[in-house]
Formats: C-alpha cells, sequence, structure tokens
C-alpha cells in the first residue's frame, strides 16, 4: 500500500496527460466565479458585507470544489496504471573455459603498441573477458617461466584486478612457449567444458623452458585444447626502452617471432595463428578469437507486473467521501 | 416577463385591492394633509345664518340689498411625483412581494388617490440614470398607466443613482409639487440634492426594507451576489458575529437616512416587503402627519 514504490512505472503514460483536466476545471471555475456565473441569491448591497473579518467556514467555502478536483487527479493517476516491474533473468549457458597466456618478458616493453605491447595486450585482453558471459577464464604468465596469475574462474572482478597487477620484470628474462602452454594445458585439463581453448601472446622465440613448444602443442591437441597464438610486434624494428647511466634510451631492436612455430602451434592444436602488428590489429584477433568461440547463452527475462492503482483509487474515494460529507454538513451552500 | 395580459390583470388587481384603501381609509387625510396653495375666490352667494360674517362682500350686499357672501375655494390640483427607483436591489424579497412590487403597489395607492382628490399624477422610473418619465396629468387611464408601467417595465440599468433621478426631476418639475422618492435608498451622494427637492416640493421619502436584510436565517454558507455590481460574495450565515454584522449595518443605514431626511426636511416612511404592512405603515404617516398641521 504505497503510493509511490521504488521503479514505479504507468503502463499507460499518456492518460497523465489527462491531469491538465482537473487544473483545466480549476481555471474554468475560478473564471465562473470571476464572472459571476455562478448560482447564488441576490442580495442588495454586497459590498457592504464585504469588508468584515471572514470567519473559518467562509475561508474554507471552496474546499470542497478543491476536493473534486483533487479526486479527480488522483482517478487520472490510478487510470495511468501505476505499477512496478519484478524483474530478472535466467540465463543459461554452456561456458567455455579460457586460458589467457601472456608474455611478460621485458620485450613486451617494446613501443611499437601503445604505450607498449604489455599495456596494450592488457587493457585488450580486459576487453575481450568483459564481452564474455559465463566462460571460465584463467591468466598465466610466462618469460622464462611460467606461473598461473588467476586460476579458471567466472568472477571476473577478481580476474581483472588481477590482470591489472600484471607487470613485466617480476619474472626472470626469457620466452618460455612451452612450458607457458603446458602451464596453461594444466589448468584446463581438468575442466569438463565442451571447448577449452589457450590464448597466447608473445612476442618472441623460444629460448628457456624444459618443455619443448612441439610437445606441449601436442599435449594440449591430446586434452583438446585448441591454442591460438599471437604474435605481437610490428614488422622490421620496434622502439625499446634501455635504462642505461644517463636514462632511458630509446633503441631499434628488430623484432624476432617465431612465426612457423607459432602456426605450428596452431595448426597441431586446431586453433589458429594471427599477427598482430598494432593495437588496432590485436583488438581485431580478439574480436575475431571472441567470434570464433561463441559459447552458447539462453537469456530469458522476465517481468512480473505488480498493479499500484489500489491506493490512489482508495485516496480518490476517501477524498471524494471528505468532500460529500463536508459539501453536505459543514460547508453547505446555498444556493 | 409578463405578458400584456398579465400585467393588465395585475394591474387591475391593484386597482381594486387600492381601492378600498383609496376610498375609506385615505380618503379624508389625503386630502387634509396636501393641502393646496391658499383659497381662490369661487363665487358669491347669499348670506346663511352662522356664516362668516367677515366674508360679507358689502359692494354686492349694498346693490341687492340684502346680505351676500364671498365663497371661497382651495385652490387644489396639485401634483403629485412619483419618483421610483427600479434598480437591480429593488428585485429582492424573501415575503411574497420584492420591494418592487410593493413600490407599485405603494405607488398605486397614492395614484389612486391623486386622482381621487383632483391631482396631477406623473412617474419617474430611475436607475442609475433616468429610465422613464410621464409628466404629470389627470386622468383615470394615465393613473392606470402609471401602474401598467410599474409592473412591466424592464430597467436598462441595474444601479442606483438618486442624484441623477431627482436632479432631472428638479429640472422639469418647476412648480412647487408632491414628490414621494420610492427606493431602498441603497446609494450615497444624493444628500445636498435631497436638500434641495426638500426645500422645493412637498417631499415624501418612503423607504422599503425586507426582513432578510435585517436577519438572515442560520442556513450555513450562502453565495450572495449583488444584482447591481454582480459582486458575489459567500456568507456565513449561522455565525453569530455575522448576524450581528448584518443587523448592525441595517441599523447603521436606517439611522443614516432618519438623519439625512430630518436635515433635508423630507418626511420618511419605512415600509417592509411584508404583505399589507404597508397600509399601516402609510396611515400612521397620514395620521401623524395632521397632527403636526
Amino acid at each position: 500500500m504505497q503510493l509511490f514504490p521504488d521503479g514505479l512505472t504507468f503502463a499507460y503514460p499518456w492518460v497523465l496527460w489527462f491531469l491538465v483536466l482537473p487544473i483545466l476545471l480549476g481555471v474554468w471555475y475560478f473564471l465562473r466565479l470571476r464572472k459571476k456565473l455562478n448560482e447564488s441569491v441576490h442580495f442588495p448591497s454586497v459590498h457592504t458585507l464585504a469588508n468584515r473579518g471572514r470567519t473559518v467556514r467562509e475561508r474554507l467555502h471552496f474546499t470542497p470544489a478543491l476536493l473534486r478536483l483533487i479526486a479527480l487527479m488522483f482517478i487520472i493517476v490510478a487510470l495511468a496504471r501505476p505499477q512496478t516491474y519484478m524483474s530478472g533473468q535466467n540465463i543459461f549457458s554452456e561456458g567455455i573455459d579460457i586460458t589467457v597466456v601472456l608474455d611478460v618478458s621485458t620485450s613486451m616493453l617494446a613501443e611499437d603498441f601503445k604505450p607498449n605491447r604489455l599495456e596494450a595486450a592488457k587493457s585488450l585482453t580486459d576487453e575481450f573477458v568483459q564481452g564474455r558471459v559465463s566462460d571460465r577464464i584463467g591468466l598465466v604468465i610466462f618469460s622464462r617461466d611460467a606461473y598461473t596469475q588467476c586460476p579458471m574462474t567466472t568472477d571476473y572482478v577478481v580476474l581483472r584486478n588481477l590482470l591489472k597487477d600484471i607487470k613485466s620484470g617480476v619474472l626472470e628474462d626469457g620466452t618460455a612457449i612451452g612450458n607457458a602452454i603446458a602451464n596453461g594445458v594444466n589448468r584446463l585439463r581438468e575442466s569438463k567444458a565442451k571447448s577449452k581453448i589457450i590464448i597466447l601472446l608473445t612476442d618472441g622465440v623460444n629460448n628457456a623452458g624444459e618443455v619443448n613448444p612441439v610437445t606441449a602443442a601436442e599435449i594440449a591437441s591430446s586434452f583438446g585444447v585448441r591454442v591460438y597464438t599471437i604474435g605481437v610486434g610490428t614488422r622490421g624494428t620496434a622502439p625499446y626502452p634501455m635504462q642505461t647511466a644517463i636514462g632511458v634510451q630509446y633503441q631499434n631492436v628488430p623484432v624476432e617471432i617465431d612465426e612457423p612455430l607459432l602456426k605450428q602451434i596452431a595448426e597441431t592444436t586446431g586453433g589458429k595463428y594471427f599477427r598482430a602488428t598494432g593495437n588496432k590489429g590485436l583488438e581485431e584477433i580478439y574480436k575475431e578469437i571472441d567470434k570464433l568461440e561463441r559459447s552458447k547463452v539462453e537469456v530469458t527475462s522476465y517481468r512480473a507486473k505488480t498493479e499500484h492503482f489500489y491506493p490512489w483509487v482508495l485516496l480518490a474515494l476517501f477524498t471524494v467521501l471528505i468532500e460529500f460529507l463536508l459539501s453536505k454538513t459543514y460547508l453547505r451552500k446555498l444556493p | 416577463m409578463l405578458s400584456t395580459k398579465e400585467i393588465l390583470k395585475k394591474v387591475r388587481q391593484i386597482e381594486i385591492r387600492t381601492r378600498g384603501l383609496v376610498n375609506h381609509l385615505f380618503s379624508g387625510e389625503y386630502h387634509s394633509v396636501f393641502k393646496g396653495r391658499g383659497m381662490a375666490f369661487s363665487e358669491v352667494r347669499e348670506y346663511h345664518f352662522g356664516d362668516d360674517i367677515r366674508n360679507i362682500d358689502w359692494n354686492v350686499t349694498a346693490r341687492f340689498g340684502s346680505p351676500f357672501i364671498k365663497v371661497f375655494e382651495e385652490e387644489r390640483e396639485l401634483t403629485v411625483m412619483l419618483v421610483v427607483d427600479v434598480s437591480g436591489s429593488q428585485n429582492f424579497g424573501s415575503d411574497l412581494r420584492t420591494k418592487q412590487q410593493i413600490a407599485a403597489e405603494v405607488s398605486a395607492v397614492l395614484a389612486f388617490s391623486a386622482l381621487k382628490n383632483n391631482d396631477k399624477t406623473g412617474l419617474l422610473l430611475f436607475t442609475d440614470k433616468v429610465e422613464k418619465f410621464i409628466p404629470p396629468k389627470k386622468s383615470k387611464s394615465h393613473s392606470l398607466r402609471i401602474i401598467r408601467e410599474l409592473l412591466s417595465f424592464e430597467p436598462e440599468g441595474k444601479k442606483t443613482n438618486i442624484k441623477a433621478a431627482l436632479e432631472y426631476l428638479s429640472k422639469t418639475i418647476t412648480r412647487r409639487a408632491i414628490v414621494f422618492v420610492i427606493s431602498d435608498f441603497e446609494d450615497t451622494g444624493y444628500e445636498s440634492i435631497i436638500k434641495s427637492i426638500g426645500k422645493k416640493h412637498d417631499c415624501i421619502a418612503i423607504s422599503i426594507v425586507d426582513k432578510r436584510e435585517v436577519v438572515l436565517p442560520k442556513l450555513g454558507l450562502i453565495s450572495l451576489r449583488d444584482p447591481e455590481t454582480d459582486q458575489e460574495i459567500v456568507v456565513d450565515s449561522s455565525n453569530p458575529e455575522f448576524n450581528r454584522f448584518l443587523y448592525e449595518r441595517a441599523l447603521r443605514k436606517e439611522n443614516t437616512l432618519k438623519q439625512l431626511f430630518a436635515a433635508a426636511n423630507v418626511d420618511h416612511i419605512k415600509i417592509t416587503t411584508e404583505k399589507e404592512s404597508y397600509i399601516k405603515s402609510l396611515i400612521g404617516f397620514f395620521k401623524g402627519r395632521e397632527k403636526r398641521r
């Protein structure tokens, strides 16, 4: 029994335009009063009765008319069908499991991407995560060795926070692509999801690690894990910040990406190899992966209406009742 | 309004109703109250025992050898002017008749009395201007016409302007006349002109009051409208303070009128709209005036 419950909407909002009607009626009544068109008893020299203190009853004489207008307003509001929605969504989806494997070697600091390769990868991965629904996503970082930054989770808030924390140089430098894939596969091993994928971002050549990348790819393949490999780096040379005695100096370093290896890994596991030469390119690649690995999501939303006209009508009736009682008793007016 | 037939019927009714009044109650009083200017010589006749010897015409007596006296007759043929208010406020009455109708009946009584006593009667109807002027004449049909006009006249104006009416009267009626001003005197600003009318003519003011102007029944809120100004007001008739205000207002007005008429040397008859009560008031007035002479 609330007049204004939270989230009040009207089924027929156009009816509310009729609220102008009582106002117009009020104006009309007032004009009639001024034009002397109302019923009244003739009485000589009324002006001599006007200049005296008015009694309470005289002051209130227009109250019934006012109450009628107010009742009309309440009825109009009730007619507009005030209602609230209990809305909700039921999401049925078969999520897939994704492990993002990110290269954090110092070469990722090269600034052929803006602001640099690592930051660009982080922010685009973040966007990618936001676009997914009910997929379990994990995060693995690697350089000389691979570590799990975030285990498989659907809690994207935690995931995104952990993604934000990734910094280059926390691990010993190097590029252990084999270890990275093995770690990623390890994360997905227990998974019962229909589709399991690894997104591998790297900008270098495998030069460390105990596991051969090709072997790792075969392991992935045997676990039914598809590996999408993304080579990050422009073609030719990339400006690379070097810490020297006189501050940060930029040096153009040739970009070396083991493209045949990455291609092979992708082919072995049934994934795909992409080459990103700039922010725009990386974004496109993520979009494509997003499209390729669309999980089936069924969203059924429902809305349950609750009508709220009742208190309004009750109020209108109450107002009319008061008007009736007043105009027939205390404020009865002749003629 | 009323059709011609209805008006004639009404005129007839008033004529019959007032005839008794005119013939019996006022027959002597009217004549003696309104006297002519003086005595005019009429004829010479033989002296009878008991005649005033001062009136013997010695020249005629000498010629005929027997005493003759001069006979004088009162110079009659007065002019009676009925100045009647037909403004909106006159259209009010809580009893059988409105002030307007009472005014018509009083006028009829006066007109027939005048006719019976050989006086000329004229009529002036006014609102905020002079609505109708019928110059004084002496005939029965003229008197009936006056009554008909009083009953059927529909004024153009609504407001009251007694001053304008009296100014018009003082311009048109130059000889001394008997002027009856019949109104509810819901007006101001006529004080000086009524004084000059009082000096020039034999003026009698007949004020008509309805009892509802003094006391309203306790009915709660009543919406009142002034028929003259169209001002509207809602009053609380159950409120004792309001009732006191209303009563005091009426009292104040009556006192003001009394003082004004006394100062203007104008006789005052107060008439209420209650049934036939005006007869008593008129008789009382005539009696009182006779005594004063």
